[in-house]
C-alpha cells in the first residue's frame, strides 16, 4: 500500500498530512519575542523514541515464534520497513495482553501449534524453520478469505496474526516516518466532557 | 429555577428532532429541543494525529465498542461509550447497535446516501402480502420529500423508475466509469439500472441537522436547546392521561430536572425513543411497543471483482473510478421463488482489495495488492429487512446505565427470507461480473450482525389500527394525542433505501400537523 493510499484509509475521518513541527512554526522564532504570559508549545516524542518494550504476556518460545512468523509476512520491503524493524511482535505482546481471553487464546493456542508442528515435521522451533519448511507450515493461509473465521486453531491464528502484523507495521512510527516525513495521520477525536 | 412550559418539547436534535424543530420554530411555536449530548466544538474536538501516537497504534483499545464495527481508536470518542450506556442481548444473536450524543446526532456522521421510499415499501403488502402496509402512501409523502431535497442540496441522476422515486435533485452529470457500464450492460437483462449514488452535499464538509437545521431554528428566536440532557421519562398527567412534560438528568451535574410542555415529540432515534417510551410506561396499549424491529442488512464488499485491463496501473483514462447504485430489481416486474422484496447494491468501480483476499503473504502478497491498486469493484450489499413481532426490544430489569436508566434487551434475528436474498445478490452480481469480463476475486454472502447499518426502524410502527400500531399516519400516538414519535421508529416497513430522506420527510409532516391541530384547538 502506498503511503498516500494509507493515508485516505487510516480513518474514517477525512485525513490531514500535517507536519509535526507546523504547531511550532507558528511560534516566534526569536524567544525574546515571545509574550511574558504566553506558555510554548514543547515537541514531545511517543515512548518508544526513547525506551524500549518489555514483552510479557507470550512465553519465550512464544514470542520467538512471533517474531519469526511477524518476519515472514511483513518483510521489509523496499524503502519501508518491515515488522521487526516496526517493532510490531513488540507491539502484539502489548496488544494481545490488554485483549479479551479468546482473542489471547487465538494466539496462545497458535503460536504453540506453530512450534508444535514444526518440532513435528522438522525437528526444530518455529523461529528455526527456513523459507521452504515455513511455506509448508503456513499453508492454512492458501485458503481463500470467508467471512466466518476458521474454526481450525492454527488456520484461525494465521489469518489473525496476518491482519494484525500487517496493521501493527504499517501504523508504526518506523513506517510513518521514513524518509523524515510524518505521515498516516487521521483526525483524532479527543475525549468529550 | 424556571417554570415555563413550551409549547412543544422535542428530544434529540438528529435528523428527525431537528427537522421537527425547523418546521415548528419557523411556524412560531414556542420549543424546547433536549439533546443527551454536548455541543462539540469540532475544530477543538478533533485534531491530527499520526496513528503510531495512539496507544494502541489505531488499533483501538481492545474491548472497547465492541459493537461498531464503524469504531477506529481514532473516532473512538464520537460513540456512545457501551460500558456507560450498555444494552444486553442473547450472546448468540448480537446486535450491533450504533449511537451517537451530541448536537446533530447521528446526522454529523451519516454517509449521506439521499433515497426516497416507494409504494413498493409503503404498500409493500399489496404486492407480496406480507405484514401490514404503511397507512400513508408515496404521495403523501412526495410533497414534504420535495422539500427536504433543497434543504439537504441532493445530488442524483433521475431515472423514472417506480421503486426508486426521482427527487428535486442538483443535477449530477459525472460520466459513469466504464467499468460501471459494462456492468450495467451486462445487468440490463436482469433488471438492473445503474444510477447515481444519490447523496447530500449541505455546505460540503456537514450535512448535518446542527448546520442545516437548527441555525434557521434558532434564528426564529422561538428555540430554547438544552444540551446534555438525558431524558429519564416522559411525564402525563394523571387526570387527562396526556404527557405534561419529561424528566432528564443534567449529564454533566447529575440533577434530576423537570421540563412541561403542551406537546411532546420523541426523536431521539429510534432504539432510543422506544426505550424512552418503555421506561415511560406510555403508548404502548397495542402491545407492539418495541416490536417488528428490523434494519437493511449490509453486506461489505459482497462481491470484489478485478477489472482485468486495470491491472498494473494500466487502466485507460475513464474505466475506473466515480461510484454507482443499482437500485432494487427483484420481484418488482417479477416474482422470485426464494424471497420476498429485494436488494439494492452500491458499485465502487476503482477499488483497491484488502490483503485479505490475496492468500500470499511477504513480498507476494505485496505484489499482488499492487498490481490490483484501483483495479477493483467493490460492491455493498443492502437487503430490506422483513419487520417481523418476534424481531423486539423490551427494557431489562437487571441493568442500568450510568444514570441509573433502565437499558435495552435487544432480541433480532435475520431469517431464511435475508438469507436466500442475500445468496441470490452475490451469485447474481457474481454473474454479472463474469458477464461484464471481470474476475471475481471474492463473493461472500455472510451479512453483519443486525444494526450494523445504523438503519434501525420499525419499533413505534404507524397504522390506522391501534391494535396493531402504535402511531397513526401523522406520527402521533394512538393512546396520546399530545405525544408524537417522529424518528425511524415509525416506520412499517424500510426497503432497501437508506431511511434518512423518510425521516426528514415523515418529522416535517407531522410538526406541520401539530400546528394545524394547535391551530384548530385540537392540541
Amino acid at each position: 500500500m502506498k503511503r498516500r493510499r494509507f493515508i485516505q484509509t487510516i480513518a474514517a475521518a477525512p485525513a490531514l498530512a500535517v507536519p509535526a513541527s507546523s504547531a511550532l512554526a507558528q511560534q516566534p522564532a526569536n524567544p525574546q519575542a515571545r509574550q511574558a504570559s504566553e506558555i510554548p508549545r514543547l515537541e514531545t516524542s511517543v515512548s518508544d523514541v526513547a525506551a524500549a518494550y518489555t514483552p510479557r504476556f507470550f512465553t519465550a518460545l512464544q514470542f520467538s515464534a512471533l517474531r519469526k512468523l511477524s518476519a515472514i509476512l511483513m518483510p521489509a520491503l523496499g524503502n519501508n520497513p518491515g515488522a521487526l524493524e516496526a517493532e510490531a511482535p513488540e507491539f502484539l505482546d502489548f496488544l494481545i495482553g490488554q485483549s479479551p481471553v479468546e482473542r489471547q487464546q487465538i494466539y496462545r493456542a497458535g503460536l504453540d501449534l506453530l512450534n508444535a508442528q514444526a518440532m513435528k515435521q522438522f525437528k526444530k522451533n518455529f523461529a528455526d524453520v527456513d523459507e521452504t519448511q515455513a511455506n509448508t507450515l503456513l499453508a492454512p493461509l492458501r485458503i481463500p478469505w470467508t467471512y466466518n473465521p476458521p474454526t481450525e486453531p492454527l488456520s484461525r491464528f494465521l489469518r489473525e496474526a496476518k491482519a494484525d502484523v500487517r496493521t501493527a507495521t504499517m501504523n508504526s512510527r518506523e513506517w510513518n516516518t521514513v524518509g523524515g516525513k510524518r505521515t498516516g495521520v487521521g483526525q483524532y477525536w479527543y475525549p468529550i466532557d | 429555577m424556571a417554570n415555563k412550559e413550551y409549547d412543544v418539547l422535542i428530544i434529540g436534535s438528529g435528523a428527525s428532532g431537528g427537522m421537527a424543530a425547523y418546521t415548528l420554530t419557523k411556524l412560531g411555536i414556542n420549543c424546547l429541543l433536549l439533546e443527551a449530548g454536548p455541543q462539540v466544538d469540532f475544530t477543538r474536538q478533533r485534531g491530527p494525529k499520526a496513528a503510531y501516537e495512539l496507544p494502541y497504534r489505531g488499533m483501538g483499545k481492545p474491548g472497547k465498542l465492541a459493537h461498531v464495527v464503524q469504531a477506529s481508536e481514532f473516532n473512538a470518542n464520537q460513540w456512545v461509550d457501551e460500558q456507560q450506556v450498555p444494552y444486553t442481548h442473547d450472546p448468540k444473536s448480537p446486535y450491533n447497535w450504533v449511537r451517537v450524543r451530541m448536537m446533530g446526532g447521528k446526522s454529523n456522521f451519516w454517509a449521506r446516501m439521499s433515497y426516497r421510499l416507494s409504494d413498493f415499501e409503503f404498500k409493500g403488502k399489496d404486492h407480496d402480502g406480507f405484514g401490514e402496509n404503511w397507512p400513508i402512501s408515496y404521495a403523501d409523502l412526495k410533497p414534504f420529500y420535495d422539500r427536504v431535497d433543497p434543504i439537504f442540496r441532493v445530488t442524483g441522476r433521475k431515472e423514472g423508475l417506480a421503486q426508486l422515486p426521482d427527487g428535486l435533485f442538483e443535477d449530477d452529470t459525472s460520466p459513469d466509469s466504464g467499468a460501471a457500464l459494462r456492468f450495467a450492460a451486462a445487468g440490463k437483462s436482469r433488471g438492473m439500472t445503474l444510477t447515481k449514488i444519490r447523496r447530500s452535499q449541505g455546505n460540503g464538509q456537514l450535512a448535518s441537522s446542527w448546520n442545516l437545521l437548527l441555525p434557521d431554528a434558532m434564528a426564529t428566536g422561538k428555540l430554547t436547546i438544552v444540551s446534555n440532557a438525558i431524558a429519564r421519562e416522559i411525564t402525563t398527567d394523571k387526570n387527562t392521561g396526556l404527557v405534561n412534560g419529561v424528566n432528564f438528568v443534567d449529564r454533566q451535574s447529575q440533577r434530576e430536572m423537570h421540563a412541561k410542555a403542551k406537546v411532546v415529540i420523541v426523536g431521539a432515534a429510534c432504539l432510543e425513543s422506544t426505550r424512552l417510551l418503555l421506561n415511560s410506561k406510555i403508548a404502548n396499549s397495542s402491545g407492539v411497543l418495541g416490536h417488528y424491529l428490523h434494519d437493511q442488512f449490509y453486506i461489505s464488499n459482497g462481491v470484489i471483482a478485478v477489472v482485468p485491463e486495470a491491472k498494473d496501473g494500466k487502466a485507460p483514462k475513464g474505466l475506473m473510478g466515480g461510484s454507482g447504485y443499482i437500485p432494487r430489481f427483484r420481484n418488482i416486474k417479477t416474482k422470485e421463488k426464494n424471497f420476498i422484496r429485494g436488494y439494492a447494491s452500491d458499485l465502487y468501480p476503482g477499488a483497491s482489495a484488502d490483503a485479505k483476499y490475496f492468500p500470499f503473504w511477504g513480498a507476494e502478497l505485496d505484489k499482488e495488492i499492487n498490481a490490483h491498486r484501483g483495479a477493483c469493484i467493490g460492491t455493498t450489499i443492502m437487503g430490506e429487512v422483513l419487520p417481523r413481532f418476534e424481531n423486539h426490544v423490551s427494557i431489562d430489569p437487571e441493568v442500568v446505565d450510568a444514570w441509573g436508566i433502565p437499558v435495552l434487551n435487544i432480541q433480532c434475528k435475520y431469517t431464511d427470507n435475508e438469507f436466500n436474498m442475500a445468496k441470490d445478490a452475490v451469485n447474481t452480481i457474481s454473474e454479472v461480473c463474469h458477464e461484464a469480463g471481470f474476475e471475481v476475486l471474492n463473493g461472500n454472502e455472510k451479512m453483519h450482525p443486525p444494526g450494523y447499518s445504523i438503519h434501525e426502524v420499525g419499533t413505534c410502527r404507524m397504522g390506522d389500527d391501534p391494535k396493531k400500531s402504535v402511531l397513526n399516519k401523522w406520527n402521533q400516538s394512538h393512546d396520546i394525542k399530545n405525544l408524537f414519535v417522529v424518528d425511524g421508529s415509525s416506520f412499517v416497513t424500510g426497503g432497501s433505501q437508506n431511511p434518512t430522506m423518510t425521516i426528514l420527510s415523515l418529522s416535517m409532516r407531522a410538526s406541520e400537523y401539530i400546528v394545524e391541530q394547535k391551530r384548530k384547538g385540537n392540541l
